[in-house]
């Protein structure tokens, strides 16, 4: 049965909603980036989208019981970081939240990401990597990009370029390797 | 398991292509390693990237059809303007009542989206629509899914399958879902989205058409109209 995002997404959230904190985790990192990047364009500030998305993943976390599937998690995810955009560009009164020391893990989660917010805003540094991923041989660019671009399963990648499912995963990895030694190289100051 | 077996599994975990049975082990090591957590947002950064030109949003704005020359997207070929405006008139004159308002029934209507339970049905087909765009931009997989074998060739466009099963004709191409769903739509509605154009149709049998590609609206109409008969 073909699987997708959405099915692994439920798993982790399942598994969440029972206090796994790891499950959770993953969840963040996989989202954060999106969440952040939507909160800068409607903030246009670093430092309220750093804050913004934290809380929003706070959030996420304490409401994550209510949360029943009927939409895209991250639909609903992005939902709450606008609506807390929303308050905060409404409300004067708006004053940043304390991270509750239950949910400390989440803050070592987002420092940890602050090199990447850069290359989120900056239109230039997306389209470094575009540029980066058309010079990659063949066989991988195809499978990233049927991948990330067309949304194909492994399966269907498999199928369209008659190599064993196995093929497809090692070369997307691959090709995920390969950008992110590019964006350490090339984009981040700091590694 | 070593470094590169971890590395597929994640990039598989990500994908949404991990067998269940896989998940728990690669949860246990990704909590204890900052760098691989690390990873899935690269991961995240990296897809964002590369679908850069598409997922550009430079502004998510509901417009009606009757604000067509407003919009500058349009406004720069006078030809395309008139052909729209004759396309718009044409479709009125073919029962597309449901984009009309009907003056007579203005004071029944004002009454009615003022009682508590319209405001109730406005506010759910509201967060409709917004899961509905948002799938669309975020799930490329969401306008393959749906409505593939309908048949376009009467007005032109021959489906695409290199493209993700969407159609084409020219310069253009789209892909379609038709549902029965009611975002309680009088009108036809569109966004930009980087270079491409969404447009949610409500049909006359009460079903949505929602198209999303390079798409103008003269063309738009064109297949809903086709789709409407």
């Amino acid at each position: 049965m073909k699987k997708n995002s959405d099915d692994i997404d439920s798993v982790l959230i399942e598994k969440a909603k029972n206090g796994n904190e790891g499950a959770f985790s993953i969840l963040v990192n996989k989202y954060h980036p999106r969440v952040y990047a939507s909160l800068f364009s409607f903030t246009k500030s670093k430092e309220d989208s750093e804050d913004l998305s934290q809380q929003t993943f706070i959030k996420v976390w304490q409401q994550l019981s209510s949360f029943r599937g009927e939409s895209a998690f991250f639909t609903w995810v992005y939902r709450i970081a606008i609506n807390l955009a929303k308050n905060y560009v409404s409300s004067a009164a708006y004053k940043k939240q304390k991270i509750s020391s239950s949910i400390e893990f989440l803050e070592l989660d987002v420092s940890s990401f602050e090199d990447l917010e850069s290359i989120i805003i900056h239109d230039q540094s997306l389209i470094e990597i575009n540029d980066f991923i058309i010079t990659m041989p063949e066989s991988l660019k195809t499978a990233f990009t049927m991948r990330e671009v067309e949304g194909k399963s492994y399966d269907e990648i498999s199928e369209i370029t008659k190599t064993p499912i196995g093929t497809v995963r090692s070369r997307i990895f691959r090709a995920r390797e390969s950008i992110i030694e590019y964006m350490k190289k090339e984009l981040i100051d700091n590694e | 398991m070593n470094e590169i077996e971890i590395g597929e599994k994640l990039s598989a975990l990500h994908d949404g292509e991990l067998e269940s049975s896989e998940i728990d082990e690669l949860i246990d090591l990704v909590s204890k390693d900052t760098q691989l957590q690390k990873k899935l947002s690269f991961y995240s950064v990296m897809g964002m990237a590369a679908n850069y030109e598409s997922n550009n949003v430079v502004k998510i704005k509901s417009k009606k059809t009757k604000n067509i020359f407003s919009n500058l997207w349009l406004s720069n070929a006078m030809t395309a303007a008139a052909s729209i405006l004759l396309t718009l008139i044409f479709l009125n004159d073919n029962d597309f009542s449901r984009m009309n308002v009907d003056s007579k029934s203005f004071d029944q209507i004002t009454s009615a989206i003022n009682s508590k339970e319209a405001k109730n049905i406005a506010k759910q087909s509201e967060e409709y629509l917004t899961d509905h765009i948002m799938r669309i931009i975020n799930d490329p997989s969401f306008m393959i899914s749906n409505s593939n074998n309908i048949d376009l060739r009467n007005v032109g466009y021959k489906t695409n399958a290199i493209q993700g099963l969407g159609y084409s004709k020219g310069d253009e191409n789209f892909q379609l879902r038709l549902e029965k769903k009611d975002f309680t739509l009088n009108s036809i509605k569109y966004w930009k989205h980087g270079n491409k154009m969404i447009y949610l149709v409500p049909m006359k049998d009460g079903r949505t058409l929602t198209l999303y590609g390079n798409i103008s609206l003269s063309t738009a109409m064109t297949v809903a109209k086709s789709l409407n008969l």
